[in-house]
């Protein structure tokens, strides 16, 4: 176990610095810096500005700079939000998303599964047809979408919600529902196969022939087996509500890392987005070692070698 | 263990869910702001010396206050807003003389402390510091030798500054290390370092230095070696006069001192907190009419009126949210909910429905006027064919503008025939020629291209914009129409774009230009041979000249005759073609007093107000 533990991080550690240095040269070989502008810049003053924030380095030097910036979790100051570090930035940002994103899937999960498992009971009835149809939709249907639709709906036709913004509860709704709803498509497809693959087992036709009742067969001894496909998509999914909210925090104004992302990106802010893409992998990457984790409590039958 | 696990997995996800849910919606809502904007964009600093967009300018004006304010309907520079209450100019004005009023006060929210004319010393120094990396520095380059301090040239016989590597916090600029007065004797290159050593004659004799941390034997480390700041044309000669000496008459000088980059900036909390600290809401020392209550990066900026202000019964709204909202359609939709007061910018798509929407209104929340911004082609005269004069005016003559402003636009932009926008007074501008197929086709000939025989294929080279795209497309079909000749598009990312605009490796490029201050040199000086922004490769003496005249001549008159004279020029040889003047897009709230729509499109914060009365009745009418 602690073996496969430490692996797991020598391989992390490799992958943040392959990332870090594929990130390093495509940003640096894109045209124009953290000072384009219409207005020209006399040479002399383009000069001082490059000396204050370090360009003028070589560019092999302004790497290992950079990477002992990282390696020291001292991220340097933004290029762009000079008045701030890059880890002040970061956590301002990290607890919004991550707000947004928890919200977003506990919505996604409490809406896929409560719909995967009634279809699953109610399989080829109408509950079942109209929620796969529903979920097909919502998978199909990018977020931002979701997002205009439920803006003109819910703001314009009925007001109920704030068009945007962040800093009370009501702004999280329609944000948090447009990330959540494709996720909450997939877990409920998910979960309605589980389920139908588990219920057609032979220990859930012994548990019926006990006389259990129905929530008590779906709760104990179902839903444990076909939860499965779900709790390994959870690594991907919390990942790709924390990465895939880049657009809809744009859309309703929300001051994430997502919005963060995208401006330093857009306005060649080095330090700004060399660490996002860090915080990024990071991200990805533990979500899914603590899903791969947790399928030695979850599943009985998968064992760490050691 | 595991089993138990396993059973309880559940019930852990779903208390886990809950507990976000609560956490989440336990959040405290801000108290409501008394005016709401949007802003376009996080701004760069609340650093005066550092910024330059429109987006930092809203900021800046509202928590710092300039020499000089200016009135928010004519632009006009005025004592009655500024830190100034009078100034004097000798009679070459060259010579101005700012009397700074009693009442102005620095503040850190509790206590205050006088403005003194050394403020403006030590913030411009600091603002033209090579260090410091101003881009707008170039703003006070018409004060005698400020751009020899800020480029860092020093000649033999100049007075110099030397800093020695003794800063008190060493990764600041401020505050400095040892200053050393003297006069540079000499300087000598070296054969393995790009360093020079420059010999100077200081109160203790003369003396050797290096910028260089480890100097060799008998030289000594200097941090800087700068032009002597003691000369250059920045004086206070008591607390409250300060005076400043130009290189040449600049009849806009008043107006400049009105900018905000040259706002001045508290020397004792810079030398505390050093930078960014000072820039902290809590460490911040300011004069202007606003305080930062709190900032929330890509958020807002919450504004509080500043009780210390000597204006602050003139300034009505007491706490103000500047929204970072990058995108126009939400702006708007928060303008259509009411939660915007004003947002400077609305989606291109919406335009046409907007104007029609607020057509028949008494009030038009949206209604687009006239800045000095100019819309237009720079055409790259090394290129083989468009290095003709004949073939650059060619290409202007078939186009037909009053379409492109009519058919994309659509916002009441108007068609361009000059390269100066209208509105400035005293300047009559100069015009090119207008749509005229049949001259087109006669010149295109003359140059040696009849019906486009031989014409090379040309490029129109724009950055990546769906606005940019339809004009591109419209003006090579006109062009195609009208004089036979073949043009691609091309479009570049924006930093892509200016280098590529910067190298001269495009044949025709989109390109815009918004005016600094009110005046025609703002326009017309960025053609003059090499100028940064020139890009064309255009030159011309005769031009040059009339720019160089212009700077020197006293009388405003003829100096407005002179750059009439420079822009008939340009707009007879044509490196660039106007297109049309840009008008502004601000949507505001019918209750919103004290908005201007001007020339420059600035609208200080400290100037607007509510009419309550208006907005109770304005709120969930359809009026919005």
């Amino acid at each position: 176990m602690t073996q496969f533990i430490l692996r797991r991080l020598v391989w992390m550690a490799l992958t943040l610095w392959a990332v870090f240095t594929i990130s390093f040269i495509l940003m640096k070989s894109v045209p124009g810096g953290p000072y384009s502008s219409e207005r020209a810049l006399s040479p002399e003053i383009q000069k001082n500005f490059e000396a204050r924030y370090g360009l003028d380095k070589p560019l092999i030097e302004q790497y290992f700079d950079q990477l002992t910036y990282a390696i020291t979790f001292d991220l340097g100051m933004s290029t762009r939000l000079k008045d701030f570090t890059v880890n002040e930035v970061i956590a301002q940002g990290l607890p919004i998303s991550a707000t947004l994103g928890v919200i977003a899937l506990s919505f996604a999960l409490i809406l896929g599964l409560t719909t995967g498992v009634l279809s699953a009971l109610g399989r080829g009835t109408f509950t079942d047809v109209f929620f796969m149809s529903i979920a097909t939709v919502g998978i199909a249907i990018p977020n931002f979408v979701i997002a205009s639709i439920t803006i003109i709906l819910f703001v314009f036709l009925w007001q109920l919600f704030p068009a945007a913004g962040w800093g009370s509860a009501s702004h999280l709704i329609l944000p948090a529902f447009a990330l959540g709803a494709p996720y909450a498509a997939y877990i409920a497809r998910l979960t309605r196969t589980g389920m139908l693959e588990v219920l057609s087992q032979d220990y859930i036709r012994t548990a019926r022939a006990k006389g259990l009742p129905t929530y008590q067969v779906v709760y104990r001894h179902a839903l444990q087996g076909a939860i499965l496909p779900v709790v390994s998509y959870l690594g991907p999914a919390i990942a790709g509500v924390l990465t895939g909210s880049v657009v809809i925090e744009r859309i309703f104004s929300i001051p994430g890392l997502g919005s963060h992302f995208i401006d330093a990106a857009l306005q060649r802010d080095y330090t700004l987005a060399m660490s996002l893409v860090l915080v990024y992998t990071t991200l990805l990457y533990t979500m899914n070692f603590l899903v791969d984790l947790s399928y030695t409590f979850l599943d009985p039958r998968v064992k760490i070698p050691s | 263990m595991a089993a138990t696990l396993r059973l309880m997995f559940p019930w852990i996800a779903l208390c886990g869910m809950l507990a976000a849910g609560v956490w989440a919606f336990s959040f405290q809502s801000l108290p409501p702001a008394d005016f709401t904007f949007a802003n376009s964009t996080e701004i760069e600093s609340t650093d005066p010396a550092i910024v330059t967009g429109a987006p930092e300018g809203r900021v800046i004006y509202s928590i710092y206050e300039a020499l000089l304010g200016f009135d928010p309907e004519t632009l006009e520079a005025s004592t009655e807003f500024g830190v100034a209450e009078s100034w004097e100019v000798s009679d070459d004005l060259t010579v101005y003389t700012f009397k700074l009023r009693d009442e102005a006060c620095w503040t850190n929210g509790e206590t205050t402390a006088p403005i003194i004319a050394e403020d403006f010393a030590w913030s411009w120094m600091r603002m033209l510091h090579p260090e410091t990396a101003a881009q707008y520095a170039y703003q006070l380059y018409y004060i005698k030798n400020a751009s020899k301090f800020n480029t860092g040239q020093v000649e033999v016989g100049d007075p110099v500054e030397v800093e020695l590597y003794d800063r008190p916090i060493p990764t600041q600029t401020f505050p400095r290390g040892t200053i050393l007065h003297g006069e540079c004797v000499s300087i000598e290159t070296q054969e393995n370092s790009e360093d020079a050593i420059y010999t100077i004659q200081t109160d203790e004799g003369e003396k050797r230095f290096i910028k260089n941390e480890n100097p060799s034997e008998g030289v000594t480390a200097a941090r800087n070696i700068l032009f002597d700041f003691q000369h250059v044309g920045v004086k206070a000669l008591n607390e409250k006069t300060l005076e400043i000496t130009l290189n040449y008459p600049t009849p806009f000088f008043p107006k400049l001192m009105a900018f905000y980059p040259l706002s001045p900036v508290n020397r004792e909390s810079i030398e505390k907190h050093g930078y960014p600290g000072f820039t902290k809401p809590e460490n911040l020392v300011n004069n202007g009419p606003y305080r930062i209550s709190f900032r929330r990066l890509r958020d807002r900026i919450r504004l509080v009126k500043n009780k210390h202000y000597w204006r602050r019964d003139k300034v009505e709204l007491e706490i103000v949210d500047i929204l970072a909202v990058e995108n126009t359609q939400t702006s708007l939709n928060l303008y259509l909910t009411g939660e915007l007061d004003w947002s400077p910018d609305v989606p291109v798509t919406m335009i046409p429905t907007l104007l029609e929407r607020y057509q028949d209104l008494e009030y038009k929340a949206f209604n687009p006027q006239p800045f000095l911004g100019c819309y237009y082609y720079m055409l790259n005269t090394t290129h083989e064919a468009l290095q003709k004069e004949k073939v650059r005016r060619a290409l202007n003559l078939a186009l037909n503008k009053e379409e492109i402003v009519s058919r994309i636009t659509g916002a009441g932009e108007v068609a361009a025939y000059s390269y100066v926008p209208p509105g400035i007074a005293g300047y009559e501008r100069a015009f090119c020629e207008q749509y005229n197929p049949e001259k087109a086709k006669e010149l295109l000939a003359e140059a040696g291209y009849p019906n486009a025989q031989g014409f090379p294929v040309i490029e129109i080279m724009y950055n990546t914009h769906e606005a940019h795209r339809s004009i591109a497309e419209t003006i090579q079909a006109q062009w195609k129409r009208t004089l036979g000749i073949n043009v691609r598009l091309a479009n570049q990312e924006w930093g892509s774009y200016l280098d590529t605009r910067r190298n001269l490796e495009y044949n025709v490029a989109r390109a815009a230009w918004i005016g600094d201050y009110v005046d025609p040199n703002t326009f017309l000086d960025m053609f003059v041979t090499d100028g940064e922004n020139n890009q064309t490769g255009w030159s011309n003496k005769q031009y040059d000249q009339y720019i160089e005249e212009a700077t020197r001549e006293k009388d405003a008159k003829k100096r407005m005759e002179i750059l009439h004279q420079a822009e008939i020029l340009l707009m007879k040889e044509m490196p660039i073609i106007p297109i049309y003047y840009y008008v502004d897009k601000n949507i505001v709230q019918p209750y919103v007093t004290g908005f201007y729509r001007n020339l420059q499109d600035v609208h200080p914060v400290q100037f607007l107000g509510i009419d309550k009365e208006k907005k109770a009745r304005f709120t969930n009418s359809e009026i919005r």
